[in-house]
C-alpha cells in the first residue's frame, strides 16, 4: 500500500514533535489533532513529498507551520482574540505532581503565549526541538540571523516575565 | 557570567516536559491518512453496486405490500393508452375538417360577410365606391350641380 510503512514510521518518528509545536502554536488540541491529521494525509497521499529532502524533521516542522498559519489566517479575528488571551488556553507542559512547579510551568506557558507567534515557534524549536538556527532557519523559511535574533528577543521577555519566580525556585533550591 | 546565567536558564526551561500526543490518535490518524491515499473510487468496492442494489430494494419495498392495486392501476393506465392510440388512428378522417376551404367557398363567404356588414351598418362601403363619392371634381362641374 503507498505510504503503509512510512507512513507509521514517520508518525512514530516525527508526531511528538509535530505535535508539541503545534499545540505550542494553536493553544487547541482540537486544532493540534486537525492539523496533525492533514500533515499525514498529505504524506499518505504524496509519497513523495520527503524523498530528497535532506531533513526530514525540518521539512515537516515547515509544513505544520505553514499549515498552523493558513488555520489562524482563516480563523482572522476570532483567533486573533484567542491568542490574546492564550494563558486561559491549554499549556503545552504536561502537569506536575509539584505544586511549585506546576506554578511555574503555568507562568511559563503563560508567558510563551504572550509572545509573537515568529518568536514562539523559534523559542520552542530551540528548546524543545534542538533545532540549530540553521536548521529553524529552513524550518520557518527565514534567514539564520532572523531565527537568532527572534530567540534573543523571546528569551528576554521570557526572562523578565519569568525572573522574580526562577529566583524564588533558584533559592529553594 | 551573564552567558552561564543565560544558559542555565535555558536549560531550566528546556526541562519543562511538554505533553505528550494523546495515545489514541495515531491509529485514527494513520487510518484517515491511509484511506485519503486511495482513490474515492476504490476506497469500497461495494459501492459501486450500491444503487442498483438501492433501485431495487427501494423498488420492491414500494411495490411489495399491494401487488394486486399496483397491477390494477398499471393494466388502467395500459387500457388509457390503447384507448388513446386508437383515437389517433382515426385522425386522417378529422384532418379532413382542418384542409383549407375552397376558393369558390371563400369568395361566397367573405359575400356573405360583407352583405350581413351592410345590413347591420358597421362596414364602411367598398373602397370603389367611396372614391367616386369623394372623388374631386373640376370647379366648372361643382358649379354646374349647383345650378342644377
Amino acid at each position: 500500500m503507498q505510504g503503509g510503512p512510512d507512513l507509521e514510521r514517520l508518525y512514530d518518528e516525527h508526531a511528538q514533535a509535530l505535535y508539541a509545536f503545534l499545540l505550542n502554536f494553536t493553544r487547541d488540541e482540537a486544532d493540534t489533532r486537525d492539523l496533525l491529521q492533514e500533515i499525514f494525509t498529505r504524506l499518505a497521499r504524496e509519497p513523495k513529498l520527503l524523498s530528497g529532502v535532506r531533513e526530514p524533521r525540518a521539512f515537516l516542522i515547515r509544513l505544520a507551520h505553514n499549515a498552523a498559519i493558513d488555520l489562524m489566517r482563516r480563523r482572522g479575528t476570532r483567533d486573533r482574540t484567542r491568542e490574546n488571551f492564550a494563558a486561559e488556553a491549554i499549556s503545552p507542559f504536561a502537569p506536575s505532581p509539584d505544586p511549585d512547579e506546576q506554578v511555574f510551568r503555568n507562568e511559563f506557558s503563560a508567558a510563551l503565549a504572550g509572545l509573537p507567534a515568529d518568536q514562539r515557534a523559534v523559542v520552542h524549536l530551540k528548546l524543545w526541538g534542538g533545532l540549530t538556527f540553521e536548521e529553524i532557519s529552513v524550518a520557518l523559511d527565514i534567514p539564520p540571523n532572523t531565527a537568532a535574533s527572534r530567540y534573543r528577543y523571546g528569551l528576554d521577555k521570557l526572562r523578565a516575565r519569568l525572573r522574580p519566580l526562577y529566583e524564588e525556585m533558584k533559592k529553594a533550591e | 557570567m551573564m552567558n552561564d546565567e543565560t544558559e542555565r536558564f535555558e536549560q531550566r526551561l528546556s526541562r519543562q516536559p511538554l505533553r505528550q500526543v494523546p495515545g489514541d490518535w495515531r491509529a485514527e490518524i494513520l487510518r484517515e491518512g491511509r484511506r485519503a491515499a486511495v482513490p474515492k473510487n476504490e476506497r469500497d468496492p461495494d459501492a459501486a453496486s450500491l444503487p442498483k442494489w438501492n433501485w431495487r430494494t427501494s423498488l420492491a419495498e414500494i411495490f411489495w405490500p399491494h401487488p394486486k392495486a399496483w397491477a390494477g392501476l398499471a393494466a388502467a393506465w395500459v387500457l388509457i393508452a390503447v384507448v388513446n392510440f386508437s383515437l389517433r388512428d382515426g385522425s386522417p378522417g378529422m384532418a379532413w375538417q382542418y384542409s383549407p376551404p375552397s376558393p369558390a367557398v371563400l369568395v361566397q363567404l367573405k359575400q356573405q360577410q360583407r352583405l350581413f356588414a351592410e345590413l347591420v351598418g358597421t362596414i364602411q362601403p367598398p373602397d370603389a365606391d367611396r372614391q367616386k363619392r369623394f372623388a374631386p371634381k373640376p370647379r366648372s362641374e361643382r358649379v354646374e350641380i349647383l345650378m342644377a
